[in-house]
């Protein structure tokens, strides 16, 4: 069964890069155009991973983050930030928040893809142990 | 004198002697000069050899009596101790001599000492006159300066320092500065006794000191002033930096905003560019959707720019203007057609107001264009879906003025956010999240209509019922019809 990954992005042409780049590679993906949408896909698909940016209309990548942390159902998804702007999280926020990873835009696919493996992978690892 | 025969004695008995024999020679009837005729001559001659000895005597003693004189004058001149002059005696012309000679090392010494006194009178002058410059100077500068003893007493205090800290200068000075400057400054006061506790020179420190506005950030400079390494007190100079600072908060903001909306498209430039190189558009059709990204996002990012430079432009006033005679009718139609797409997209109705008599302005089209576009394209931006958006035209004749407006049923704005509208970057913080933007629109609608065309912007709002932006611009005149 393919993973799923929530795309959360206020620009249209970020998602559908990212959709064709996961997709090409045996990813499911879920889009959602702000953060309010994005939490509500969250909570209804249980997505593995969630790639949000950082600023987005109705709720920031930040407050999704913050809103999917209290949240049961939402908790332990593994989540990456994408971000135009240099230092926007500092490091604590990022390891309090349990942001998996931050990337800052203009971002490589092939980097953002390496890095959703890498988060998969480690989960699995965890699994098993 | 009293050891010796005194030669003054001898000399008056000699002289009484000659003078008795004179007189016994010369009295009649008296034995000597009545026994013989050369009796009396041996008289004579006798009271005159007694006479002389008693005047070479006279003359000796007369010597020596110059001689102990002399001598007393010597010794009372000269700085040798008594018993030391060996020459013995000296002559009445030596003691001239030897006075003058003292006369005229006092002389140049009393020169000298005019000479000094006059030196010391100009130095005290200059450094009087210094220190009026030093205190003027002071006294003139807009930066607080305050100077406390040892003792952290206060010696002087400008009326700049006087007023951040709400004392008298006059009457504060040898106050204790802690009971001066108040207990809320005591991080300054602590700064001034480390300061002269270490023998500091020159610590820079920032301190923030409440003011009637709001919290002003100063630059201090403290520095001890030391003499033969003993602390005489401490100066310290308080620049408000506070202008400073929000500057370069604004030029960091502006920077941060500038790179974040320049990455925004450049991300999917990068994205789409990196998967065509890598093969991952799949057949021509997605190719050409990609290639076609490139090129919109490429645009935006060209506008962008564009909208970057031109406010900058106008702002140093260095931006080409090529003004003419237009309709501004016609303008608004130009734009409106640019816009229709984007409304219906929306599902917004966007209509216009009938036609002025006399629409003509002198204007720069293209930077006009760019006012009514932005101001359109903001409207149907933050109009939700199903409203709608109107423009006005109307002329008044009496100010020579025509008036656009374009008014929308969107989210409004709050009363007390409506004076940041027009600044750079500004965004409407409970609207920001409806839509992306970059915050450069109405700065640059701004700049057109009140730099470069001499008119005037305006706004009114309400929450929840809409918006009516607007703009004023001189009708063009007799003179400029003609010129064109």
């Amino acid at each position: 069964m393919a993973n799923k990954v929530l795309v959360a992005d206020d620009e249209i042409h970020i998602i559908h890069v990212v959709a064709i780049k996961l997709r090409n590679n045996g990813y499911e993906v879920i889009a959602a155009n702000n953060g309010a949408e994005a939490y509500d896909l969250a909570c209804r698909e249980n997505p593995d991973v969630v790639v949000t940016d950082y600023q987005m209309p109705l709720m920031t990548g930040l407050e999704l983050v913050t809103k999917m942390r209290t949240d049961e159902r939402t908790r332990d998804i593994p989540v990456i930030l994408l971000t135009a702007r240099s230092f926007a999280v500092s490091q604590e926020q990022q390891e309090s928040l349990g942001i998996a990873s931050c990337l800052s835009k203009p971002f490589s696919p092939k980097e953002l893809l390496k890095t959703i493996q890498d988060i998969l992978h480690q989960r699995q690892l965890a699994a098993k142990c | 004198m009293r050891g010796r025969p005194s030669t003054v004695w001898i000399a008056t008995a000699a002289a009484l002697l000659a003078l008795l024999l004179a007189a016994l020679a010369r009295v009649p009837g008296t034995g000597a000069a009545a026994r013989s005729g050369d009796g009396l001559a041996w008289l004579h001659l006798a009271a005159y050899g007694v006479g002389a000895m008693g005047v070479i005597f006279l003359g000796v003693g007369y010597r020596r009596c110059a001689g102990a004189v002399t001598s007393i004058a010597t010794r009372l001149s000269s700085p040798e101790p008594a018993g030391t002059e060996r020459d013995g005696p000296r002559a009445p012309g030596a003691l001239t001599e030897a006075v003058d000679a003292r006369l005229a090392r006092n002389e140049a010494v009393i020169q000298e000492l005019r000479g000094q006194l006059r030196d010391l009178q100009v130095r005290s002058q200059l450094a009087e006159r210094e220190k009026r410059h030093t205190e003027a100077i002071l006294y003139s500068l807009r930066d607080a300066v305050l100077v406390v003893d040892g003792a952290d007493k206060l010696l002087m205090a400008n009326e700049p320092a006087a007023g951040l800290f709400g004392f008298d200068a006059g009457d504060s000075r040898r106050q204790p500065l802690a009971e001066i400057v108040g207990q809320t400054q005591a991080e300054f006061v602590e700064l001034l006794r480390q300061s002269r506790r270490t023998r500091t020179e020159a610590t820079k420190r920032e301190i923030v000191i409440a003011r009637e506005d709001r919290p002003h950030t100063y630059e201090v400079i403290v520095s001890c002033v030391q003499e033969d390494g003993k602390a005489l007190g401490v100066v310290a100079v308080l620049h408000d930096v506070t202008k400073e600072k929000e500057v370069a908060q604004m030029k960091n903001d502006f920077v941060s905003h500038v790179s974040h909306e320049l990455k925004t498209p450049l991300a999917s430039i990068t994205a789409y560019s990196e998967m065509l190189a890598d093969g991952e558009a799949n057949d021509e059709e997605t190719r050409k959707e990609f290639y076609a990204v490139i090129q919109s996002q490429a645009q935006r990012l060209n506008r962008l720019i564009e909208d970057i430079l031109n406010i900058s432009r106008i702002e140093s006033g260095l931006i080409k203007v090529r003004k003419e005679q237009a309709s501004l009718t016609i303008l608004i139609q130009e734009q409106l057609q640019m816009i229709r797409n984007y409304a219906e997209e929306k599902q917004i109705t966007v209509t216009a107001g009938p036609p002025i008599v006399y629409d003509q302005v002198y204007v720069d089209k293209d930077m006009l264009s760019q006012v009514i576009i932005n101001l359109l394209s903001n409207a149907v931006k933050y109009t939700p879906a199903g409203g709608r958006v109107s423009v006005g035209t109307e002329v008044d004749e009496a100010a020579r003025l025509a008036r656009v407006t374009v008014t929308d049923t969107g989210a409004g704005i709050p009363a007390e956010e409506i004076g940041h509208l027009f600044e750079k970057f500004y965004r409407v913080s409970a609207n920001n999240k409806l839509a992306k933007g970059t915050g450069l629109g109405l700065n640059l609608v701004k700049q057109i209509v009140e730099k470069v065309h001499n008119g005037r912007v305006f706004v009114t709002s309400e929450v929840g019922v809409g918006s009516t932006f607007g703009f004023e611009l001189p009708l063009a005149t007799a003179a400029e019809v003609v010129a064109v």
